[in-house]
This record gives structure tokens, C-alpha cells and sequence, in this order.
């Protein structure tokens, strides 16, 4: 047996940023579902990756990079809420962990592409749905102040959000399973 | 409807934090047991901060130039120009901002909002909207605020700073009375450029990241990308400050105004108290016949009721380059107290070539100071300072010194600073 399958090898620091911001929209969203604010998700995102550049842990593997990447950014984001005033009710932590699951899961089997076929799938977006999501997650704006600023119905602009997000979904699975070219 | 577009919208719901105690109960129950509630949800997710980061990038796209070759006729010349007092008058019309407005995104420490009309309130939450005439002051040395303007720029104060919003000529005006700012300046459509007054400065830009240190006669700013205008009060002169370069504007005529390249950064700094200008909060003391240079501790009142004693050097007052902070730094403080109390230092940190990182504190023990009234001398490891914020990262390793305070809770310490010290790691650590 050879040496190198007795001892795991650590990841590079190279390895360890590639890895992360191959993974960063999945570990941005899984802080963003805590704080729901996709500014300080980018934040705790930037916060997690120098951690695991600069804390002197070893990874021995991407898996394990990842399961780490995802719990410290669940606890930032934990964190992080503790300090603010009139805070969204954070999901149970046995959710939040079934959640980062599945998208551990999902990371490893399909990388950065899905990323890539989000954005596709957004520039394909007409300019009224593109809007009202840039109102909703860049502008930080709750869909009851999305409603007036449009002049439309809370109802409304759930259904219009819910179909939209939908839609995007559809996109990307659409793009994913076309063949390359 | 079908049950699926119920359960997406009652997620949405919960996301958007509008559902009642059993509604919240009911979709956890539902996102334990449905895997495509999961999946939905985990969809929204990536999806928002993929819409977020996609609007960031738009925003710092080049806008192409478009070349139209007009061909008109001569009858055409009178309906151009009607149609052009129109657009001009939709135009102006338009350029007129409404009254901008800065939201506090984040904030740490004790501050201050007082609004345009004189009402105070000594507690400000991450929410609250500065319209212009509104004013924000950031109370003590640890504290900091973000805030968000309305055009998607950004804006961090920090320290002792007071920031006020104003109308300036139709600009988005900010006044920084004193303290220090970090900011990225986004252009968006036809908003009007940032106009920042300061006691020394009127400073311009329409797309810029920068920091700026004030106080009461100097300005220093620093330019990191993009390209910022500098007026200087006390004589009108103006400059074109670019990317990697910064100016000192004085107050006084005597002193140059010129715009120099940023110094390459430094591992190690001396804060060289006899110069004088590093020190920006203390009182100077008299020589005594064991230390020629005493800075004394200042009161500063950061709440109702609180008061500390803390004294500041700032690396950019003291004329020096950028200090780069590594692992193994250290900070060496030499001072005196008067009592067996803690004292506490703080280092601010920025990004390098980048807006604010955070602060990072270490306690004293009274143990440390030896016996009061001693003149004593702390090496405090970077390793010890803590950060203020949890989600920093446990060491600014890698960033850049803004500055180093000291402060103690006591009066009675009669705290005083004879020399402080930014330390590079020692060769071969």
C-alpha cells in the first residue's frame, strides 16, 4: 500500500478557494435564508472563505471543506441576527442542516454550472419580473412595500414572485439537461 | 390554485416574515416532512443572492457608448426641437433628486440619530432610515454603522464620527463633521454625483471607493478606484484625486496641497507622539521627570450615564504609510494609571484598498499594569484581540491599520499614553 493512501492529504489553500467560490451562491443562500438580507449573506460568504484561508484548519476534503463552509455560515448568520433589533424568526436548526444537506449533495454533483444557468435564465427575464425581483432581494424591500411601490396587491405580488421563482427553477433544470453547445 | 403554488406562497410568506406564530409552526412542520418544499425554498434562496449579485455587477459595468448618426430633414428640424424642449424640461425635471435618503444597514456600539427637526434618540437600529437634515454620530472608539443610500452606495462610519445629510446643490450631500468614513459610490442612471463637506474639503465623486479621515483642520483621503474631486476650503484650490492616490487637505493656505500616489504599506509603526498629529483624541499633559511626552486620557460620554477616558492614534494622522497587519504582529503600549484596573486597547481595521473590516479589542488585566502610579509598558500579542463583531474573522491578518485606542472604564485611573506601537512579527517567528 502506498503512502499516499495511508495519509489524507490536506487542501491546499488554492484547492480551498477554488472549492468555495465554485460553491459560493449555495453558501451565500444558505446565509441568506438565516438573515434574509443577500448583502450580509455576501458578507458572512466573504467572512467564511478568509476563516478558512487565514484559521490554520485543515480540510481534508472538499466534502468536509463544504460541511464546514455551510455550518459557519449558518452560525454568522445566527450571529448576526442576535445583534439585530426586530430580527426575521430564524428556521429550527435541525431544518437549517437537512436544508445545507441536500445542498451539499447537490454541489457535489453539479459544481458551478447551475449558477452559471441561473444567471442565463435571469438575463432571459422580461424587465417587469427582473424588477420586481431586483425590488424584492437586491433593494431588501419586504413584498408588502414591494406592493405599493408598484401599486399592486400584496397577493398579487406573492403569486407574481412565487410564479417567477417557479419559473427560474423550470429555466434552470431546462438548461441543465441540455446538452452542452 | 394548485397545492403547490399554496405551499410556495405561504414560504414566500414566511420569508417575507408575515406569518403568525402558527402559520411559522405549520411551514416548519411543512419543510421537514416535503422534500419539494426544501427544494423550493433552497431554490428562492440561491435565486435572491444570485439576483443580488447580478444587479451589484450591472451596476459596475461600463456603460457602452452608443454613436447615433442623426439624419434629419429640414422639416423635421421644428418637431426636433420642439420635442427636444420637452425631453429637456423631462430631463431637468428628472436630475432633480428627490431628497436622498441613507438607511443603517448595520450598527455596532453606541450612537446617536438626531433628526432634522432636533428630536434625539440615543438608540439607532439597523432599519432606520437618515433623510437629509437628519444627522448620525457614532459615540465611542468601538463603534461603527453602515449605511445603505438609496442609489445603491454604500457608506461606513466609524470611531468617533458625525455624519449629516444634506442637499447640496442638488447633490446627494453628506457632511462628516469628524471621524472617519469609508465609502463606495455608485452611479446609477442620472443620479447626481456625492458631494462630502468637510470642515477643510468639499469632496466630489460619482463613482469612487475611498476613505476619508476628518478632523477639525485636516482632511486626509484616499482614493482606491475610480476618480474623486477635492476643493480646498481655505483657498479654493481643487485636485483630481485618482485611484491609489491620496491627498492631506489643511486648513491652512501654508500647508501643500498635492495629490501623491499612496505609499507602498509598512509591517510596523510608531505612532511618534512628540510629532503630534497621530494623537487624535487626548489631552496633552506637562512633561514630568519621568516622561517628557503624556497624553492624558479623554472623557468621552457614550451613553446615558457611561462615560470611558480613551485616547486615539490614527496611522494616516501620523503621516505614515499604510500599516499591513500579519500574523505575530503585536502592539506595545507604554503608558501609566493611577489604579489596579483593566485597561482596554482596540485596533480599527479597513480592507486593504477597500472599505471598513472591523474592530478588534483586548483587555488588560490590572496584573499586567503592575502597581499604580508605575509607569508601565503591555505587549499585547495580535492573537489576543478579540473581534467586536462575531462574524469577523477571529484576526484581522491581512488588513490594514486605521488606528489603535486605548481606553479604561475608571476615572479615577487617570489614564495616560507615552508611546504606542504597531509591531511586525519578529524574524523567524
Amino acid at each position: 500500500m502506498s503512502l499516499s493512501v495511508l495519509f489524507t492529504v490536506a487542501l491546499t489553500e488554492q484547492d480551498i478557494l477554488k472549492r468555495l467560490m465554485s460553491q459560493r451562491d449555495r453558501v451565500s443562500a444558505a446565509a441568506w435564508l438565516v438573515v434574509r438580507n443577500a448583502h450580509t449573506a455576501e458578507d458572512i460568504f466573504q467572512n467564511v472563505a478568509l476563516k478558512a484561508m487565514t484559521k490554520g484548519t485543515q480540510f481534508e476534503s472538499g466534502g468536509a471543506l463544504m460541511s464546514w463552509a455551510f455550518i459557519t455560515a449558518r452560525r454568522e448568520g445566527i450571529d448576526w441576527l442576535r445583534r439585530q433589533k426586530n430580527a426575521p424568526v430564524c428556521l429550527d436548526d435541525t431544518i437549517l442542516e437537512l436544508l445545507e444537506h441536500e445542498w451539499a449533495d447537490a454541489a457535489a454533483a453539479q459544481g458551478g454550472i447551475r449558477g452559471q444557468a441561473l444567471r442565463d435564465c435571469l438575463e432571459e427575464l422580461p424587465a417587469k419580473s427582473r424588477d420586481l425581483l431586483k425590488r424584492r432581494y437586491f433593494d431588501g424591500h419586504a413584498c408588502e412595500e414591494v406592493a405599493a411601490q408598484l401599486g399592486a396587491g400584496l397577493d398579487a405580488v406573492y403569486k407574481r414572485l412565487s410564479r417567477l421563482h417557479q419559473s427560474l427553477r423550470t429555466c434552470i433544470e431546462t438548461k441543465l439537461t441540455q446538452p452542452a453547445g | 390554485m394548485t397545492s403547490n403554488e399554496d405551499q410556495n406562497e405561504l414560504l414566500l410568506r414566511y420569508l417575507d416574515g408575515s406569518l403568525d406564530p402558527s402559520d411559522q409552526a405549520m411551514v416548519g412542520d411543512l419543510l421537514r416532512g416535503d422534500a419539494g418544499a426544501r427544494a423550493f425554498l433552497r431554490g428562492v434562496a440561491e435565486q435572491a443572492v444570485v439576483v443580488a449579485d447580478v444587479e451589484r455587477i450591472d451596476r459596475h459595468k461600463p456603460q457602452p457608448a452608443k454613436v447615433v448618426a442623426p439624419e434629419f430633414h429640414p422639416w423635421k428640424w421644428a418637431v426636433a426641437a420642439a420635442a427636444a424642449l420637452v425631453f429637456l424640461a423631462a430631463f431637468v425635471i428628472a436630475s432633480i433628486p428627490p431628497g436622498h435618503v441613507a438607511k443603517v444597514s448595520a450598527i455596532l456600539g453606541p450612537c446617536q440619530y438626531i433628526a432634522a427637526d432636533g428630536k434625539v434618540q440615543n438608540e439607532v437600529k439597523a432599519g432606520t432610515v437618515l433623510r437629509v437634515g437628519d444627522t448620525i454620530r457614532t459615540r465611542s472608539s468601538s463603534t461603527w454603522v453602515k449605511l445603505a443610500l438609496n442609489d445603491g452606495s454604500v457608506m461606513t462610519i466609524a470611531g468617533r464620527s458625525r455624519l449629516r445629510l444634506l442637499n447640496v446643490d442638488g447633490r446627494r450631500g453628506v457632511q462628516l463633521a469628524y471621524g472617519n468614513l469609508w465609502a463606495t459610490v455608485a452611479k446609477q442612471g442620472r443620479v447626481k454625483p456625492v458631494s462630502i463637506q468637510t470642515p477643510t474639503a468639499t469632496i466630489e465623486t460619482s463613482t469612487a471607493q475611498f476613505d476619508l479621515e476628518v478632523h477639525p483642520t485636516t482632511s486626509i483621503l484616499r482614493v482606491n478606484d475610480g476618480f474623486v474631486n477635492v476643493e480646498r476650503l481655505a483657498d479654493g484650490q481643487t485636485a483630481d484625486v485618482a485611484a491609489d492616490h491620496q491627498a492631506v487637505i489643511s486648513i491652512s493656505r501654508n500647508r501643500q496641497f498635492a495629490v501623491i500616489r499612496q505609499p507602498k504599506p509598512v509591517n510596523d509603526w510608531n505612532c511618534h507622539l512628540l510629532a503630534g498629529p497621530g494623537a487624535v483624541i487626548g489631552n496633552w499633559l506637562p512633561s514630568n521627570e519621568k516622561n517628557s511626552v503624556r497624553l492624558g486620557a479623554k472623557p468621552l460620554l457614550i451613553g446615558k450615564k457611561t462615560t470611558i477616558y480613551a485616547a486615539n492614534f490614527s496611522v494616516q494622522c501620523s503621516g505614515s504609510p499604510a500599516v499591513l497587519i500579519e500574523d505575530g504582529s503585536k502592539v506595545r503600549v507604554t503608558g501609566n494609571t493611577q489604579t489596579e484596573n483593566p485597561i482596554y486597547l482596540g485596533l480599527t481595521t479597513q480592507r486593504i484598498k477597500g472599505g471598513f473590516f472591523g474592530k478588534y479589542i483586548a483587555k488588560v488585566g490590572a496584573e499586567a499594569l503592575g502597581q499604580a502610579g508605575e509607569t508601565w509598558q503591555v505587549e499585547m500579542p495580535l492573537s489576543q484581540f478579540e473581534p467586536k463583531t462575531e462574524h469577523l474573522p477571529d484576526l484581522p491578518i491581512g488588513m490594514e491599520l486605521t488606528d489603535i485606542w486605548v481606553f479604561s472604564p475608571e476615572e479615577s485611573a487617570k489614564l495616560e499614553i507615552h508611546r504606542v506601537e504597531f509591531l511586525s512579527k519578529e524574524v523567524g517567528q
